[in-house]
Formats: structure tokens, C-alpha cells, sequence
């Protein structure tokens, strides 16, 4: 493998670097008090730093938004959804002064913000429920991440414990927050070369897609792009990336138990299962005594003894097979009866396997001769499902006196007759199953079975009970495994070396587990538990005396409320970020954020109480003059709504959303995952009518109608989300047969508030206006919408609300 | 240091002093010129430098789009493009050096000469086997790229290095690349068109075409004759007459939202955004509808053929050439879709005779009639038409089948048009096409070379992104010059 992760080489800023100057985000906090307030303005400490800014490039913060606008953008902003009209009407009307402060309270306490304030996280750290790369398959049981997020997030834990467990949560009690750092795509088992180097390749991809979640999620470092080599405009050696690697060599992608009361609830109902299992076997064997029948045979190395012959070949004719597909086996080995023993039928003794068929549907050999290579690699498979035959001829004739053969998957014979060859060209029977029990795999009808000396009734009750001992273990499996949650799992930590050029074969030093060499150490000795390395590192990340993972994380908060961070490059707070707008203003938001002990809705409130997010969104020449993309806030900047907020306002409008949380995803598609094309559901039921967030979430994927509207893909972590404006976005929005049924419902929603007489019509348009915009329609605008629906119908407005600037975007 | 990180997001279509003396609907007309890239935004460092964004690109060429043919399933070299006398006199011997070679799945058994006979073709007498008969007719146009390699062994990983330069999913597709220097000559369609193969989706599906990180509206739009842009008609139940007036009230209803607020660049993109789906919704129908091709060019391409996948195909070129003609840049025409024992696509591992008999049938005549048709219309004088798949095939059967397992480390491709020598072979896989030997091209030379024709320095082309100034060729790749006209 090359080298994968290369960045170009800009001279100036190592010259930057080499003359000393440090990106100011690596420093302490600086403590400044914010600048003073004039008299007509501003409500906190926000205010002050954004109007000394505006001041300083001679702009006028805008006044404030109406109430009605401002109502929609809190909750747009903190939910990802319009205000109901009762809350609507509830504070327009509320004229006390602390009305905003009391929806605050309630805007905080619900548990929409959750659901909103997740996604971004989810962009950040690329989450989805498939694998990605070549097969794209499903990843069960991966939801519990998502919903662990949600709750925390409403449960306002502190950001100490957020990155606790995200990087320990096996460690404090919450299993499914690791699911953090496995929710980047890795290669499944199958996908993976059988060689050391595509082995040790596909280690060292999942391990970089950890080192670059937490890096860049947690610090806004870009320590990825030194794993061939130094980081060209960062102060990131190599090694640190190794050694930031090395934290997390004990983790492994997959499933481990989901602990908590659902757990403890499985685990009393064991003992049950366990008897049942006991009771079940108990019967069978009853029947095996009762009809005199020997053990069921041992696909994975079934034996058959008999008295020595000579013979040149031997055969085994296959009647059925276990699950009644084509006919598979990995190996017949056929035993001389001399001193040393052999296998006579190996092809390096002079063997020859021929078979009544071999599948060329496959992208491996099936051929007869894998029967007799003495390895495990290939099985032979026949070419179609039925009776079939394979036959060893040996190099002469042999002395045999016992043959084995080992299944190649499922499709194992259960029922057969081992026949051998005679010098003389004779064939004689050597053994069969017929007096054999059932084994449990074979799916065979009773009317397909024949046992010797058994009735026909004997042979439906034996495969009842089968049957019934196959669902009683499943249970018992199911139970002892616990509840499943696709999350971290966690080993004794594998060495970590410094891979020259990033090369996996070409091994350099060791390297002990640390944070990169620009924080502190973490003081780990090679030997540290995988454990005590997570714990270490998770704590160095919200260590108070190293502000840089809580100026990344306040600065993305920003950015989910303005459309920019005051940094503008959310990942990236190294040299080659953008400067910050207002770096004062962000450390004075860490340290108030720091002493409410790192509750997110303390931030929340904080920016949203300010005279700055509450401002006028409209345009104002001096503005738009020197001003236009509104870095020093002289207004809130417009943007266009996410995908989930645009999909959750439209069923919150038309009355369909239905608000159950939790629980495993829904489907925008047929299938979870998978190669095959993705074919999009057209009917949705109250499932599919939750909020986005909690569909299933496809790498790689376009949801249909609302993914067009920069939805990322999961593919690379997303920051921050492309603003794009599309025809694609419109044919979707305008022409998507979801946008008009819920136009359908919405106007009958409407018709149902109002009354659907002739005379109420102009209600009726004014009413999913006020829904829909939380706004008044001027006198104009009724004028374009009242004809429209005079003409053409409600639904038919209901569309053009659906489509308008005004709902698509946040202002 | 960096370049404004808010200029690329898309936002931002021109200069915004300019909104204010602008009306709305002058301001729609600018941003409908963002919306389809004719700004043609090159790296903004190109742009800072002078008035730039008038010249497209970086220097002079004659290629102003593409047409690619993309292989999916990796297409087999030796039995196709790359005549080794040596494995033909070989055949049924193990490789020299390497017997029982372990490649992606496991052992190989002893060199398999093609399963075709090579022929020399054209007056340059180049060898192509009678697999690909048809298109061994136009040899005399083609520029043979015979020593390419790759990083991955995998169909995914692979399709994702051709069509992106990195094996790992979520980077820019190098159609969106080329979209977001050079923009679109048409504002009726979408400037980058992906036409899936009938058979289905390729490997690593829409990857092949996505934007990455680059703003949304630089992806290509996938549709196909089978396959149509979705929703580009009115939603079944909703008449034409209240379709219509649901449109212009919307358009009104947002013009005069849009006065509250003048110079917002949004408001009119949005505007603009419904105007052009409006004209797509009559452009792409019209460009689609193939059944209206005189005869004789639907039977050049063989989309007369009974054979429906063929037909399809076919149909799909066709598409592909009234594509470019309307003036869209890029078009990713993929012949295979997805993993499927080398049933829907060319990968074939286990009866590479009778699986290649059937694909081949599938693409040769239409890419053969593709290539006469954009010649007879002129449109090679200025159309780069490139033929290209992940990777190629090993020159022995896997031990136990009758197919090629991948081979990385030595494959073709083929450009053919506008700026490219031809008729020319560059570079060679050693006598057996096991690897690359004279002349070894990395994907990134390709593509360097690619970005070249199109008039583009593939090390000024950047964009942004998480920390780094990316490019399609990372900090590698260089133009194979030999291969400029």
C-alpha cells in the first residue's frame, strides 16, 4: 500500500511555524470582560464582543426580529422544528418580560433538542448503520449509539462526561456510547485479503478512522493526515500519530452486550431456557433409545470405521443434503489400514477426485480437487442442488479401513452410502446413515425421511423434537448473549509501531501510547491497560488547563445557531484553519460554559439570550456592502434548513409526525444495506413518519427528496455541511409525490381547523400560512396564494408554503 | 494562508456589492449562471490572482468534455487490448517465478492465453482480440494506456481510486472536479450526467459520481434510458393547469418575500434553482427520448438489437452523445453494474468465456457506433472520449475455475478525441500483461493527464477541505506528455 493520506506541501505556512507563531486556539484561555454595551442594545456578554466587532468594520447590529420570527427560529435552532400555533400564539402574545426567558426554559427542557442537537454530532463523526466500503452491509444493533446521544444530550450531562463515555463508556456503565468511536466505515472480515499485508492494512484503516474521530471530533486536529508522514502544517510528528493510535490498539469493531435492565431482565429468564434445553434434549435421546438409533453424524469430522479392504476407488453417493442446497464438502479423506497411516485420497499421493458436478457460479474454485488438497481453503460445491456423487481414485490399490469427511457449509449430506471399489471393478457398500439420529440441521420433511426400523409416526416425532430442541437453544443463545450493541469491544492491547510512509509492512520503532507531543504527556507506560490508556487520554481531552477540545466543541455549538463557527473551520483549529472572527468572544464562552460545569443547555441559553442571535435577518445596505456572508453578525445570517428539519417541519405542518423516540431505526429504503440499488419506499406508515434522526442511516446513501438537500453520506466526517442550492433540490421539493400527499394532508388539517365552507377560504390560507411560516401573510402575498386556492384547491398553496424561501429557510 | 473557506461553500455566486443595484430577477439570472458553474470556478487562489474566473482554465486545450466509458467489474487486458505472443506460447505453463501465484482469491493455476484471437487491425496493425471486434475497428483513433496499476485488489476500493483518486469512500469524483473548474456550456441540464448500466448500479455506486466534499451542485445527476432523474414530473394526480399555477404562484409568492430582504443571494439561487428544474423537466425528457433517433443511428449503435441489455446500452450511448452535444461536460457512462460472480458485470472469475461472450455482445457495437457517430458529427474535435475500468485480469485461470482472478498490477485504458495522439500505445505489462513494465502510470498520471486534455493543472485545481488543500491526484501524478497530441 502506498501512502494514502498526503496533504500538500504549502511552504509558507512551515515558514509560519518555524518563526515560533502558535495558532492561538493552542494557547490558554484568555480572560477578557466583555466590552461594554451601548445603551439601546445587547442583553449579555455575547452582544459586547460581537458589537465591538461591528463597531471596528463600521456596521450597526440590526434590530430584533419580530416575535412571531423569533419564536420560529428558537425552535428551527434548537428543535429542527416549527413552534406549534399554541406556542406560537402563546408568546406572541406573552408581553411579560421575562416571556423569553420562560420559553427558553420550555424550549430547553424538551426532548426535541436531543433529537436535533445529535445530528449534528452524528455529521461530525460520519455515524451510519452499514460498513461502507465494498459490501455496504448493515450494521445491527448499531442504533443504540444514536439514541445513547439523544438522551445524554436531553439528560444535559456535563461535556467531561460526553467524552468519557464516548472513549470509556464500556469503563463508567454506557456500553453503547462507544459506538462513537466504531461509527466510521470499516472492511468486513470477508473483504479482507487473506495475506499479512491486506490483513494488517485493514487494521491499521479501522484504526485510523478512530484516531481521526477523535482527533479531529475532540480538538479540531487534522492528526490523520500525518500517519505517512509529519503533518506538513501541523506540529504533529509522525509518531504522534502512532502513538494516539496506540490508545486505541486494545479496540475491535463489533457487537458486545448491551448492559442495563434490559440485560439483567434476559439474564433472570436463563435458568428458565437452560431447563427447557435440558428437557428437550432429554427427549430426544428418549426417542433415540426408544428406536435404537446411533448418535446423529458430526459434519465438521464425520467418521467411518470398517474392516479392511482393498480397493482402487471410493465413492460417496449424496441422496439429500441438510438444508437441500447443492451438495458441499471440504474434504474426503480416505485412511490406509498399514502402520503409517495416510490418507490415500490427498492429490500429493497420487489421488484423483472427480464429482457429478462443480459450480462455476462462484468467484473461487469449487472444483472436486479441493477434496483432496488437505487444506480448508475451498470446498467443492456441486452445480446444482440434489442427489449428486464425488469419487477418489487412488494411485493403485490400498488397504482402507476408515474414511472422514468434512462439511463445506450448510449444505452438508445427511443422508449418503460410502460404496468402495474392489480391484476387480466391483462396487460394495461400506456404510450409510440410515441408523443414525437425525442430525438437528437437517431441515428434511418427516415424508422425505427414512429411518431403518423406524415408523413413520417415530420419524415425526423424532423430528419434532428436533425441531423443538433447535428453538429451545436458540432461546437459550439469545438469552446468554444479552441484548447486542454495536459499539467498541475491548482487548489486550496489540504493540503499536511507527510504519514508515505509513506502510504496514515496514515496521519502525515501537511507540507507547500518548497524547500528540503538543499537549502533555499522558504518562502511559507500553504495558497500560487498554483501559487505563482511554481513561488517560479522555481526561487530558476536557482537561481545564488544555482548552482546546472545549474551544472546538463551544465553536461548533455556535456554528449549529449562526450557520458558521467564529472559527469557520470546525475540524480544524490548526494552521491551516481559518483565523477566528471573534477569539475572545469564544474563550469568554469556554470559561462561562467551564463554570456551569459543562452543561450544554447553559450554552445553549447563553447564545440564545443574546441580543445577537435574536436580531432581524433581513438585508441592510452597509451589510451587504462590506459584509456580505455577515462574519461580524450585523444581522442573523440566513441559511437553508438541513435536510431533517426541512423533512420534520413539513410532517410537524401537515399534523403526520409522529413523535415516538428511540428504538431501532426506520427505513427510507426496502433494504438496510447491501450493494444492489437502493429502491426508495413510496408509502410511509406511522413508522417511517418519526423524525429523520431516527432512520437507518446508509453509508453512502441519498435518502430520497429530502437527501438531495446536502445530506451527507457518511462517507468523510462532515463539519459542516455544503449550503448548495440545487434543480435537483427543486424537482425533489417541488415534484416529490411526499411533498404532495403531505400538501394533501395539510390542507385537510387546515380544513378541519376552519371549516371548509366558501366563505372561510381566506381563513383557511391566512391559518396554513400562520402554521406553516409562523407568520402573517401581507396583503400581496394573499393575493398570489387566495386565487391559487380558489382555483386549484388548499393543497395546491400547501405546496407553494412547502416550497417557499420563507419555510425552506432558517432567518 | 488559506483561501476564504465561505467562498466555496456555494453560497457566494458573485461579487454581492453588485445584489444591491441588481433586481431580483437580474439576480436570479446571476445565480442560475452559480447554480449551473458557469462562473467556472478554478482554485480561488487562480481567482485572487487577476480576473481569472473568465478564463476557465489554466492554459489552452481542445478537449471541452468527456465522455467516459467505464468497465465495471474489471475488463480483462490480455483477452481484450493486450497482445502477449508470450502467454499464447505459454499456455498451460505455470508463470515464470511465480507458480501458484496467491492473488485476491487465493491460488492461480498455469497461464491461460486469450480466449480470443488477436488480430492486427487498422492500418497501424495494432493486435485486438475479436472480443471487442467492432471497437478494434476504430484502433486507429485510440490511445492506449497499456501500463496502468492500482493501489487495491478490490472492486470498491478500486472503482473508487478510478473515479476518485482514493480508494476510501466521500472524495470528489473527478466528473465533479472537472465540474467545478469548467462549469456548464448548457442551462437547460445538468453539467455532469452518470448513466448507470441497465443491468444496475456499479460497485462502488454513487461514489463514482459524487461531489465529496465540493459543494452538492457539482455531483453528477444519475439518469439513464432505463433509469430517469427522479421526480422530474409533476406528482401523479396534480393537473398540468394547477401544476403550472402552483409554480408561478410559488415563483411569485418567493419574488416578492425576496423584497424584505434585497441582495440575498439565497433567496434568488432558490428562485433561480426552480427555473432551471422548470426547463430540466422538459430538457431532460427531450434529451432522453432516443426513440426519435432516425434509424440508421439506432441501428449503428445496435439499440435495434432483440437482445434488451443491449439495446439498452446502446440507447445509453446514444444518450451519452446527445448528452455533450447540448453542451454537458461530463458524462460517466458505466458498461457492468455491481459484485455478482461476473453475471452483470466483467468480473470473471469462474467461465470468463461464456460470461465475456455475453458482456462483450453488450458492449462492443454500441461503443464501436459511439465512436463513429461523435466522429461523423465533428464532436471528437473538441470531446475526449476515455475507456477505463478498476483494474485488469490475471494471465492464468484461478486454480479449480475458468476465470482470471484481479490483477492491480498492470491493466489498460484507452482516450480516444480531442488533444490525444493516436493511433499510439504508451507504456506495457511484461510478456505475460502479469505487471507493469515499460513505463508503469499511477492513477494519479492518468489522471494528471486527463485534467491535462481538459486544459487544467491537476496541481493548481484544489479545493479545501478538512485541513488540507485537496486535489484528484493527492501531491502525486504527472502528464504523460507522449500521449498529447
Amino acid at each position: 500500500m502506498k501512502a494514502r493520506f498526503c496533504s500538500l506541501v504549502l511552504l509558507c505556512c512551515s515558514i509560519l511555524y518555524a518563526l515560533g507563531g502558535e495558532p492561538w486556539a493552542w494557547g490558554p484561555l484568555v480572560s477578557e470582560v466583555p466590552p461594554p454595551l451601548p445603551d439601546e442594545w445587547g442583553h449579555n456578554g455575547i452582544d459586547g464582543f460581537i458589537y465591538r466587532g461591528l463597531q471596528q468594520h463600521g456596521l450597526q447590529p440590526s434590530p430584533s426580529t419580530d416575535r412571531a420570527n423569533l419564536i420560529r427560529r428558537v425552535y428551527l435552532a434548537v428543535h429542527g422544528m416549527p413552534p406549534s400555533v399554541a406556542e406560537l400564539d402563546r408568546f406572541v402574545s406573552d408581553y411579560s418580560p421575562d416571556a423569553y426567558q420562560r420559553l427558553l426554559d420550555r424550549v430547553l427542557t424538551s426532548p426535541r433538542v436531543g433529537e436535533r442537537w445529535a445530528q449534528h454530532w452524528l455529521d461530525v463523526i460520519r455515524f451510519a448503520e452499514t460498513w461502507g466500503f465494498e459490501t455496504n452491509s448493515f450494521r445491527d444493533q448499531a442504533y443504540h449509539y444514536r439514541n445513547w446521544l439523544i438522551e445524554a444530550l436531553n439528560d444535559d450531562i456535563s461535556f467531561d462526561r460526553f467524552v468519557m463515555a464516548q472513549m470509556a463508556g464500556d469503563v463508567i456503565g454506557v456500553d453503547a456510547a462507544t459506538g462513537f468511536l466504531v461509527a466510521g466505515p470499516a472492511n468486513l472480515p470477508g473483504q479482507i485479503g487473506k495475506d499479512i499485508e491486506s490483513q494488517r492494512q485493514a487494521r491499521q484503516d479501522e484504526l485510523d478512522e478512530v484516531v481521526r474521530t477523535v482527533s479531529e471530533g475532540f480538538w479540531g486536529l487534522t492528526v490523520g493526515c500525518a500517519r505517512c508522514h509529519d503533518h506538513k502544517f501541523d506540529p504533529i510528528p509522525q509518531r504522534d500519530y502512532y502513538a494516539l493510535q496506540a490508545v486505541f490498539s486494545g479496540l475491535r469493531y463489533g457487537h458486545r452486550r448491551l448492559r442495563g435492565d434490559e440485560n439483567r431482565r434476559w439474564a433472570q429468564r436463563i435458568p428458565a431456557a437452560e431447563l427447557a434445553v435440558e428437557q428437550a434434549k432429554e427427549q430426544r435421546l428418549t426417542l433415540q433409545k426408544q428406536w435404537r438409533l446411533a448418535p446423529s453424524i458430526n459434519p465438521a469430522q464425520q467418521e467411518h470405521r470398517f474392516a479392511a479392504l482393498d480397493l482402487k476407488a471410493l465413492r460417496m453417493k449424496i441422496k439429500a443434503t441438510a438444508n437441500g442446497g447443492a451438495a458441499s464438502l471440504h474434504e474426503l479423506e480416505v485412511w490406509s489400514a498399514t502402520d503409517s497411516e495416510q490418507n490415500v485420497a490427498l492429490a500429493s499421493l497420487g489421488g484423483v477426485a472427480s464429482a457429478s458436478s462443480y459450480t462455476l457460479n462462484a468467484n473461487q474454485s469449487r472444483h472436486p480437487d479441493n477434496l483432496i488438497d488437505g487444506k480448508a481453503t475451498f470446498p467443492w460445491v456441486a452445480d446444482l442442488a440434489g442427489e449428486a456423487w464425488v469419487q477418489v481414485t487412488f494411485s493403485g490399490v490400498k488397504r482402507i479401513n476408515r474414511i472422514v469427511w468434512r462439511q463445506g457449509g450448510g449444505s452438508f449430506p445427511v443422508d449418503y452410502e460410502i460404496e468402495g471399489q474392489s480391484e476387480n471393478g466391483e462396487w460394495r457398500s461400506l456404510g450409510n446413515v440410515s441408523g443414525r439420529m437425525p442430525h438437528l440441521e437437517d431441515r428434511r420433511q418427516a415424508d422425505k425421511v427414512m429411518l431403518s426400523g423406524v415408523s413413520e409416526e417415530g420419524v415425526s416425532e423424532i423430528l419434532r423434537a428436533n425441531a423443538s430442541l433447535n428453538r429451545n437453544l436458540a432461546e437459550r443463545r439469545r438469552l446468554a448473549a444479552g441484548p447486542q450493541v454495536f459499539a467498541g469491544f475491548f482487548q489486550t492491547p496489540d504493540e503499536t509501531f511507527r510504519l514508515h510512509r505509513g506502510d504496514p509492512m515496514r515496521r519502525r520503532e515501537p511507540v507507547a501510547p500518548n497524547a500528540p507531543t503538543l499537549f502533555d504527556s499522558l504518562r502511559l507506560e507500553s504495558s497500560a491497560s487498554d483501559e487505563t490508556r482511554r481513561l488517560a487520554l479522555a481526561r487530558a481531552i476536557t482537561d481545564r488547563n488544555n482548552p482546546l477540545a472545549w474551544r472546538v466543541m463551544v465553536n461548533r455549538v455556535w456554528q449549529h445557531y449562526f450557520g458558521n463557527g467564529l472559527v469557520k473551520t470546525p475540524s480544524d483549529f490548526g494552521y491551516q484553519g481559518a483565523d477566528a472572527s471573534h477569539p475572545e468572544l469564544l474563550d469568554w464562552l469556554v470559561r462561562r460554559w467551564q463554570e456551569s460545569g459543562g452543561r450544554f443547555k447553559s450554552l445553549h441559553r447563553l447564545i440564545l439570550s443574546s441580543a445577537v442571535f435574536r436580531q432581524d435577518s433581513r438585508s441592510q445596505e452597509a451589510g451587504m456592502a462590506s459584509d456580505a456572508d455577515s462574519v461580524w453578525l450585523w444581522r442573523f445570517p440566513p441559511r437553508l434548513l438541513e435536510a431533517e428539519a426541512l423533512r420534520d417541519g413539513i410532517l410537524a405542518v401537515s399534523g403526520e409526525l409522529n413523535l415516538e423516540m428511540y428504538g431501532e431505526g426506520f427505513n427510507f429504503f426496502h433494504n438496510r444495506g447491501g450493494l444492489a440499488d437502493y429502491r426508495p419506499k413510496t408509502s410511509f406508515g406511522a413508522a417511517e413518519l418519526r423524525r429523520m434522526i431516527y432512520s437507518t442511516k446508509l453509508r453512502m446513501t441519498t435518502v430520497d427528496t429530502f437527501g438531495a438537500f446536502n445530506c451527507p453520506d457518511a462517507g468523510q466526517m462532515t463539519a459542516l455541511r455544503s449550503q448548495s442550492i440545487t434543480p435537483i433540490q427543486a424537482l425533489n421539493l417541488f415534484n416529490g409525490p411526499f411533498i404532495a400527499d403531505q400538501a394533501n394532508v395539510f390542507a385537510e388539517r387546515i380544513v378541519s381547523l376552519v371549516g371548509s365552507k366558501a366563505e372561510p377560504l381566506e381563513g383557511q390560507v391566512r391559518l396554513a400560512a400562520r402554521i406553516a411560516l409562523a407568520r402573517e401573510l401581507s396583503d400581496a402575498q394573499l393575493s398570489v396564494l387566495l386565487p391559487l386556492a380558489r382555483s386549484h384547491g388548499l393543497a395546491a398553496v400547501c405546496r407553494v408554503l412547502f416550497n417557499s424561501n420563507e419555510f425552506v429557510l432558517l432567518h | 494562508m488559506i483561501d476564504d473557506p465561505l467562498s466555496s461553500r456555494g453560497t457566494r455566486l458573485m461579487d454581492r456589492r453588485q445584489f444591491l443595484s441588481t433586481s431580483l430577477d437580474g439576480l436570479a439570472a446571476v445565480a442560475l449562471t452559480g447554480l449551473l458553474g458557469q462562473e467556472g470556478r478554478l482554485a480561488a487562489a487562480d481567482l485572487k490572482s487577476g480576473p481569472s474566473n473568465t478564463t476557465r482554465r489554466h492554459f489552452p486545450a481542445r478537449a471541452s468534455r468527456v465522455i467516459e466509458i467505464f468497465c465495471a467489474g474489471a475488463l480483462s487486458h490480455v483477452d481484450t487490448f493486450d497482445y502477449k505472443p508470450e502467454l499464447v506460447r505459454r499456455h498451460g505453463q505455470p508463470l515464470p517465478g511465480n507458480d501458484r501465484f496467491v492473488s485476491f482469491q487465493g491460488e492461480n493455476g498455469n497461464l491461460v492465453q486469450p480466449l480470443w484471437q488477436f488480430q492486427p487491425r487498422g492500418q497501424s496493425g495494432k493486435m485486438v482480440s475479436t472480443l471487442v471486434d467492432k471497437i478494434g475497428g476504430h484502433v486507429d483513433e485510440l490511445c492506449f494506456f497499456h501500463s496502468l496499476t492500482t493501489k487495491t485488489n478490490t472492486h470498491g476500493p478500486a472503482e473508487n481510486a478510478m473515479s476518485t483518486g482514493f480508494a476510501i469512500d466521500g472524495f470528489p469524483s473527478k466528473g465533479a472536479w472537472i465540474n467545478y473548474a469548467l462549469g456548464s456550456a448548457n442551462k437547460n441540464l445538468p453539467t455532469f450526467v452518470a448513466i448507470e448500466d441497465p443491468r444496475g448500479m456499479p460497485q462502488a455506486g454513487p461514489n463514482n459520481w459524487g461531489a465529496g466534499f465540493l459543494p452538492a451542485r457539482f455531483q453528477g445527476t444519475p439518469f439513464s434510458t432505463t433509469k430517469p432523474i427522479r421526480n422530474l414530473r409533476a406528482p401523479a394526480g396534480i393537473s398540468s393547469s394547477t401544476d403550472e399555477a402552483t409554480r408561478q404562484a410559488l415563483l411569485t409568492f418567493d419574488r416578492i418575500a425576496a423584497q424584505r430582504s434585497p441582495g440575498d443571494t439565497q433567496l434568488a439561487a432558490r428562485l433561480a434553482s426552480y427555473e432551471l428544474a422548470a426547463r430540466m423537466q422538459l430538457s431532460v425528457p427531450e434529451v432522453a427520448d432516443i426513440d426519435r433517433e432516425p434509424a440508421h443511428i439506432l441501428k449503428l449503435y445496435g439499440a435495434d438489437s432483440g437482445n434488451s441489455l443491449k439495446a439498452g446500452f446502446a440507447k445509453n450511448c446514444i444518450l451519452a452523445r446527445r448528452l455533450v452535444e447540448r453542451g454537458v461536460r461530463y458524462v460517466q457512462l458505466f458498461n457492468g453494474a455491481y459484485a455478482s460472480a461476473g453475471r452483470l458485470n466483467w468480473d470473471a472469475h469462474g467461465k470468463l468465456k461464456e460470461q465475456y461472450e455475453g458482456h462483450a455482445e453488450i458492449l462492443d457495437q454500441p461503443v464501436a457506433g459511439l465512436l463513429s457517430d461523435l466522429k461523423q458529427r465533428g464532436l471528437m474535435e473538441d470531446t475526449l472520449v476515455v475507456f477505463c475500468t478498476e483494474f485488469g485480469r490475471m494471465p492464468m485461470f484461478q486454480l479449480g475455475t475458468q476465470g482470471r482472478d484481479h490483477n492491480p498490477g498492470g491493466f489498460t485504458a484507452w482516450m480516444a478525441g480531442a488533444g490525444v495522439r493516436a493511433p499510439f500505445s504508451y507504456g506495457a505489462t511484461d510478456p505475460f500483461g502479469f505487471r507493469a513494465q515499460q513505463n508503469p502510470l499511477t492513477l494519479y498520471d492518468f489522471h494528471a493527464t486527463l485534467l491535462h486534455l481538459l486544459g487544467l493543472d491537476h496541481e493548481r485545481l484544489t479545493y479545501y477541505h478538512n485541513g488540507i488543500k485537496r486535489r484528484l491526484t493527492d501531491v502525486h501524478g504527472t502528464v504523460v506528455k507522449e500521449v498529447l497530441a
